[in-house]
């Protein structure tokens, strides 16, 4: 018998700190969403400055610093199942490889997959299932050192097919360009994994760049990838994946992105980053002050001279 | 028709590399492309030979046609005029089911079968040097029609048997990639700052095809660890054209890619402006490109 999954059709907005407060324990499984583009950095800043800890972290492809990689500096994570971790662009991760050659601040036990397949373990969970079957993986490295995925002789055509276990994770946080205030969540740009993300997780927090009325999004219905009755709250967080880009509102500062590469270079390089720009601010309204408004205004510039919501430029 | 061809005489390795993988690329083909220089022999490849030529990229978008430089394969510039932007998982289904002919991805290791290791070099998971893992290298390298390798050479890269199997090539050489279950064609061409390699129809190894312009063989065989087989036939590498190097430079002005381009940026007084810069120029730049091949 399932449990009661949905959520009302009510108002759902909050502060962030209400958010993470609300839902998220120490020891939570957590997965935050967005591909290298809304990526939803203010949530992670608020996960670590409310010091949540012994965290299982969860990512397709984490391809920026300002994401799960924050918390593994901080020492947050006990477990990281993930297909890509990296800066991109922004270069090597310096927090990543010092957890993962030298167990600083501590060891993490880590579990990997490909983008596929674990996209598949989120779509498996969104739909109910246990697993899913894939035809990446065979013949690799990564299922010989990761047990959870099996490879199988197809009961169909008896060929070889892995199959990879369901996500089921306790908290996803997205970052979307639109959403009303009962969840309605609609992105804009490549999708990443997240409309499989929402439905795999017991609570889903939405941060978004925009609050829109009800009306707006049913003039758009195809563009709402999360409906509300996965989300639990609402949290307007203008400039949320500020590092990263947000399509159609503003583009990545690469820049920031070199510059914290060059902090993280040592721990106590990161250290001394988390403390300016995680604990020696209030919020991300903090963060963006601190940052300068200027600064992102001219990233939104940037953005919209190409492409704007329902305009090519 | 080779004499219509004008060479560029100034060009750096990086330049020769990229410019070398762009003519991998047929029109009409469907390509998946992976973070980092690929992405830039992949647009040097659609503004020259393959016009028609449809990237995709892991985030998800399909068929962008941006007029500033690919800084990922999941930012906004890859939104940018795209076709669609799918799920993930949804495009990686597409290329499963077999919508991909071709892939693009680099690796920090390899081995004589193609065999790619985007994850640990020493040990796993405690490792002496670790790297980004899979992400889509692993899919792409299973599904694709045929894979596409791009990387630096050196003896410690190029190895008999990578540390860490994170994307299949030929596996153990030979029919055991099929055996395996794997759906897609396998390597089929890497290119290096030094040479082009492929692979034996039969054996599945890796041999040496042609060595870049003043490059010998022998040193070539000396960058790799494993007993490096050489072509009867081995070739030397056509210099990039003008056009090939202007459109990089264009694509790229401050070598983020291809030159010291990151390190600028990370410059804490000057980065940004010189950032917004790059926004401002590559609009016209771009839009000048896209006017001359009629798009």
């Amino acid at each position: 018998m399932q449990n009661k999954l949905s959520k009302a059709p009510v108002n759902k907005v909050m502060s962030l700190k209400e958010a993470v407060t609300t839902f998220v324990q120490d020891g939570a499984y957590l997965g935050f969403g967005g591909i290298g583009d809304r990526t939803p950095t203010a949530a992670v800043h608020e996960v670590a400055r409310q010091g949540k800890k012994h965290l299982r972290l969860v990512s397709d492809t984490s391809v920026s610093f300002v994401h799960d990689s924050i918390l593994i500096g901080l020492g947050l994570v006990d477990k990281f199942e993930i297909a890509y971790n990296w800066g991109g662009i922004w270069g090597s991760d310096g927090v990543y490889r010092r957890a993962l050659e030298k167990g600083i601040p501590h060891p993490i036990e880590i579990e990997e997959y490909s983008n596929l397949s674990m996209g598949m373990r989120f779509l498996a969970a969104s739909m109910g299932l246990s697993f899913m079957p894939v035809k990446s993986l065979l013949g690799s490295d990564i299922p010989v050192q990761n047990p959870n995925i099996k490879i199988i002789d197809d009961p169909y055509t008896g060929e070889p097919v892995a199959l990879v276990p369901a996500a089921h994770l306790d908290v996803a946080f997205i970052h979307v360009q639109r959403c009303d205030q009962i969840g309605n969540a609609q992105i804009l740009g490549h999708m990443g994994d997240d409309d499989s993300l929402a439905r795999a997780a017991d609570h889903v927090i939405i941060t978004t760049e925009e609050i829109v009325p009800s009306e707006e999004i049913r003039r758009f219905p195809n563009l709402t990838a999360i409906p509300y009755y996965c989300v639990d709250a609402v949290v307007q967080v203008p400039f949320g994946s500020h590092g990263r880009g947000c399509s159609y509102y503003y583009a990545m500062d690469v820049p920031y992105g070199n510059q914290v590469g060059a902090a993280w270079a040592t721990q106590a390089g990161f250290d001394r980053w988390a403390e300016e720009w995680i604990y020696g601010v209030e919020d991300w309204n903090g963060y963006c002050s601190k940052l300068g408004w200027e600064r992102l205004l001219r990233l939104a510039r940037a953005e919209q001279r190409y492409q704007k919501f329902g305009e090519v430029r | 028709m080779t004499s219509n061809i004008k060479y560029a005489s100034d060009y750096s390795l990086m330049e020769l590399m990229a410019a070398t993988m762009a003519r991998e690329f047929r029109d009409m083909e469907t390509a998946f492309v992976g973070i980092g220089p690929p992405l830039i022999a992949a647009m040097v490849a659609k503004f020259t030979d393959a016009p028609n030529m449809t990237i995709a990229v892991e985030g998800g978008a399909v068929g962008s046609s941006p007029r500033r430089l690919l800084t990922c394969i999941a930012d906004s510039t890859i939104d940018e005029r795209a076709y669609a932007c799918l799920p993930m998982w949804r495009l990686f289904s597409d290329q499963q089911r077999g919508f991909f002919d071709v892939g693009l991805i680099g690796a920090a290791q390899i081995d004589k079968y193609g065999n790619l290791n985007t994850t640990a070099l020493g040990g796993y998971p405690r490792c002496q040097v670790r790297v980004a893992g899979s992400g889509g290298g692993n899919d792409i390298g299973s599904s694709v029609g045929r894979l596409l390798i791009m990387m630096r050479q050196e003896k410690r890269r190029f190895v008999e048997r990578v540390d860490y199997l994170t994307t299949p090539g030929f596996l153990d050489g030979g029919d055991s990639r099929q055996k395996a279950g794997l759906l897609g064609g396998g390597p089929s061409a890497v290119i290096t700052d030094m040479g082009v390699f492929r692979f034996d129809p039969q054996t599945r190894e890796m041999y040496l095809a042609a060595c870049h312009p003043g490059l010998e063989a022998d040193t070539i065989k000396y960058n790799v660890s494993f007993d490096l087989k050489i072509a009867s036939d081995v070739s030397v590498t056509e210099a990039p054209t003008q056009e090939q190097v202007d459109i990089m430079r264009a694509l790229d002005p401050f070598g983020l890619y291809l030159g010291t381009g990151r390190s600028a940026m990370a410059d804490p007084e000057k980065g940004f402006d010189f950032y917004m810069e790059i926004l401002d120029k590559s609009y016209e730049t771009m839009e000048t490109l896209f006017s001359k091949m009629g798009k």
